[in-house]
């Protein structure tokens, strides 16, 4: 008996990302050039690339941790509010005198902890994850209201500003050179790692991967975890990028920060999707953002790009799916 | 020597005992068929042996060593395999990853070595005549066989001494099904202990030698192949509910004349069938046999307006008709019992009752619109009784029935609207000998009644049983129309395959 008796095997296809990545680089490309060329120029400046870079990685930050959450068959949405309580929660310690190095850990502590919490819910709860973090993201946001009173916080320390926005190396602030390692250190871990593999496993077939010796319930702790980490860093970058804390701190970032992961070509049904796409998904949805400002286009229609991004980006990805690419 | 022995295992689901004390024993070198109808133990006696459930009682002894598994990975470490019936597999990743997946070998820091693992999994692949350059495929762009086969790769990269085979060939086609036989007749005769789960008579003459029945959780009688004819094993099968399954049924309609309830001319879809004809009478059972890949359930799915014809013209009762859509077919009175029962029949998560009356509900209105909800349980129960569909009552959800009680409940969703055509398709795929026959009886009441049935099936022996005129189909062409004598069992199947075509 020879393999042909079963017919031919069909195109072979391994990495499906390869033509999404592509199309996105070529969008990517047409985007930035039509913004060049009818912003005279404007988008070129340094102060706009660097503008552009600090926001791209402020977004890109969380969406690696999105990534992997998505990739699993979840979900997040309560990042905007988990943001938003991190920087109230650190800004407080600014204004409470206490110096940056003393204030990083709580940032960090404060995002894991809210992750945690998130997971707890989903996977001890056994509450499905839209459900699980529509919850915490309005009592996440609650308890911004609760620690900010009506108050701004605005005693951030210039020095997070210079050391993540305003230095540069490598050409690129350092926000952004940081965000890029984080690509390239998760992108390498879920190529190459056996937990990474175990991500894509998960999300392919959650029964199957528990079968065969995978534990469904670590590998979520710790994206769900590493998630609410991500987004305290991102707290602290955000309020490097504008020092000030209120209560709408954070509100539609989530979109953003999802828009980007679809956008790259992440299945949100899991299991499929890579960094490199959440990279150039973040670049799309930024240089959208940005166009709108430097194209005089009045704001609102950056809510409008956002919804059309994410609903292209879906329905484009429900079609790869149903194709059985 | 036994290499692996269960004693005594017990399992309760709440009230129930699904396993009630069960013996095993598991000799290398010997493929070993464990037969019982649905709701008898076997998938709960598989999920045992892999781990996948703890006992409540009992003992599994392994190469001598009593094991307590209590999480999959141990039945693996201890070589324990299973193939699923509907295969576990990860679509989008690739058949190196697949084969590895939660047994990645990894170097320093957990780097996954993939070298390595394709030099591993390289001579295995050779084994099985699969080529190496599958690894690099993606898991979604192979066959289902094929899948089936890295399924099996995996368990030889497990170095499993133990394969279950959880029906394996429900799904595959014929060609699939003698390379499967192929292969586990070789790893048997490697000395590994198969352990195969089937249906089908004819597989266990040809792959096991020993025949274990579960009936209500308990070993109702185990025997060596040899020492069993048809009627014995038929009667081990069918336990209590003993039926004459695969006898030619009695009064078989008289050829019909006439206008056709159903008639499909010159049916063709690109890459689908072509130029296909079907002439369904009324009051008779139409019975198409094909290999899986004919092309039957898409000239099917033709008349029930799910998947457009590019060419041809379809009439029901010498009307013309071109339904849009599934719910324009039914409104002209088309039905169709699709293949996938889980994906495309039943609705899991709700209740008997509703998966019941899910076609019918509009019948069942009360003033101002609101649904009448004791006329909806007077049908449920109803149905239920007619169609001797064993549940607790109507208000459980229908997931938790047997395989067998589900179908019948589907069976029983279509037969109760008033239809003229009904389309079964694998209307008993994967379900016990005694519903099976429960079934085709339903099927020939339901003809007898004057509807026109259609029976979609791979299963020769069903269609031959039920079936008052038989078309055959291969490679999306018609090949054959068998009425009356010429309906027997090696024309058929050589028509269906292209034997006769070969010869002629």
């Amino acid at each position: 008996m020879s393999a042909a008796v079963m017919g031919a095997p069909k195109v072979p296809r391994l990495r499906l990302p390869q033509g999404h990545e592509a199309l996105l680089l070529i969008t990517l490309a047409v985007l930035v050039a039509g913004i060049g060329m009818f912003s005279h120029g404007a988008f070129w400046s340094r102060i706009n690339l660097d503008n552009l870079f600090v926001s791209s990685a402020i977004t890109l930050i969380p969406a690696i941790g999105m990534t992997v959450v998505i990739l699993t068959g979840g979900i997040d949405v309560s990042t905007g509010s988990m943001l938003g309580l991190t920087a109230a929660i650190g800004g407080s310690c600014f204004a409470a005198g206490w110096s940056l190095a003393a204030t990083v850990p709580v940032f960090l502590l404060t995002g894991a902890g809210l992750g945690l919490v998130n997971a707890v819910l989903i996977i001890k709860g056994k509450i499905p994850p839209v459900i699980a973090t529509l919850g915490t993201l309005s009592i996440y946001r609650m308890i911004v209201f609760i620690v900010l009173g009506s108050n701004w916080i605005t005693q951030i320390p210039p020095v997070l500003t210079r050391v993540f926005v305003v230095d540069h190396a490598l050409w690129l602030p350092v926000v952004a050179l940081i965000a890029l390692g984080f690509v390239i250190v998760a992108s390498l871990f879920l190529r190459y790692f056996r937990w990474g593999r175990h991500v894509y496993a998960l999300g392919n077939n959650e029964e199957a991967a528990r079968l065969a010796g995978i534990r469904p319930e670590r590998i979520k702790l710790a994206a769900y975890v590493m998630l609410g980490l991500l987004t305290g860093f991102a707290a602290l970058l955000t309020l490097g990028q504008s020092p000030m804390v209120q209560t709408s701190t954070g509100s539609g970032f989530v979109l953003q920060v999802i828009a980007a992961v679809v956008l790259g070509g992440t299945s949100l049904s899991g299991g499929r999707g890579t960094m490199a796409g959440t990279l150039l998904g973040t670049l799309v949805v930024q240089v959208v953002d940005d166009g709108i400002v430097l194209l005089h286009i009045q704001p609102f229609w950056n809510g409008v790009a956002l919804g059309v991004i994410i609903l292209a980006a879906i329905g484009l990805s429900s079609r790869r799916d149903a194709g059985g690419m | 020597m036994a290499l692996v022995e269960l004693k005594g295992i017990v399992k309760r689901f709440g009230g129930v005992v699904a396993l009630n004390g069960v013996d095993l024993t598991l000799v290398p070198g010997e493929a070993h068929a464990l037969l019982g109808e649905n709701g008898a133990g076997k998938s709960t006696l598989i999920r045992v042996m892999t781990g996948a459930i703890v006992p409540d009682e009992g003992s599994i002894t392994v190469g001598g060593t009593t094991c307590r598994f209590t999480h999959p990975a141990q039945a693996s470490a201890a070589g324990i395999a299973a193939v699923y019936q509907e295969p576990m597999i990860y679509p989008h990743l690739s058949v190196l990853e697949n084969i590895f997946a939660g047994a990645e070998m990894t170097g320093r820091f957990g780097i996954v070595r993939r070298g390595a693992m394709a030099a591993v999994v390289r001579p295995l692949l050779e084994q099985l005549d699969l080529p190496a350059s599958l690894l690099v495929r993606r898991m979604s762009s192979l066959s289902i066989g094929f899948q089936q086969m890295v399924l099996i790769t995996k368990a030889l990269m497990l170095n499993a001494g133990v394969i279950i085979f959880d029906e394996p060939t429900s799904i595959l086609s014929q060609a699939e099904t003698d390379r499967l036989f192929v292969i586990i007749e070789r790893l048997r005769r490697d000395g590994r202990a198969i352990v195969y789960i089937t249906h089908r008579l004819d597989e266990i003459r040809r792959i096991a030698s020993r025949v274990t029945v579960l009936t209500d959780g308990r070993v109702s009688g185990t025997a060596l192949t040899s020492d069993l004819d048809e009627a014995k094993l038929l009667t081990l099968m069918a336990g209590k509910a003993s039926r004459d399954y695969g006898k030619p049924l009695r009064d078989r309609a008289a050829p019909a004349h006439g206008t056709p309830a159903l008639r499909m001319a010159g049916l063709t879809r690109a890459g689908a069938y072509q130029n296909v004809d079907w002439d369904v009478p009324a009051g008779q059972v139409t019975g198409v046999y094909g290999l899986v890949g004919s092309g039957r359930s898409e000239v099917a799915l033709a008349a029930f307006g799910a998947l457009r014809p590019e060419r041809g013209t379809i009439a029901l009762e010498g009307r013309p008709i071109a339904p849009r859509d599934p719910a324009e077919a039914i409104r002209l009175g088309i039905g169709y019992l699709p293949e996938d029962r889980k994906l495309q029949g039943i609705f899991a998560t709700k209740p008997l009752e509703a998966n019941l009356t899910a076609g019918t509900i509009g019948r069942f209105l009360a003033r101002g619109g609101r649904l009448d909800f004791a006329g909806l349980r007077g049908e449920a129960l109803r149905l239920i009784g007619y169609y001797r569909i064993k549940a607790r009552d109507e208000t459980i959800g229908i997931g938790t029935l047997s395989g067998g009680n589900q179908q019948k409940a589907l069976f029983a969703r279509w037969a109760g609207q008033s239809l003229k055509v009904l389309i079964l398709d694998e209307p008993t795929r994967g379900i016990d000998i005694g519903t099976k026959a429960e079934i085709h009886d339903f099927i020939r009441d339901l003809a007898a009644g004057g509807l026109a049935v259609v029976v979609i099936s791979s299963d020769l022996p069903e269609v031959l049983a039920v079936s008052d005129r038989i078309i055959v189909m291969r490679r999306g062409g018609v090949v054959g129309v068998a009425e009356g004598e010429a309906m027997n069992a090696e024309a058929i199947l050589a028509s269906a395959v292209g034997a006769d075509a070969r010869a002629a």
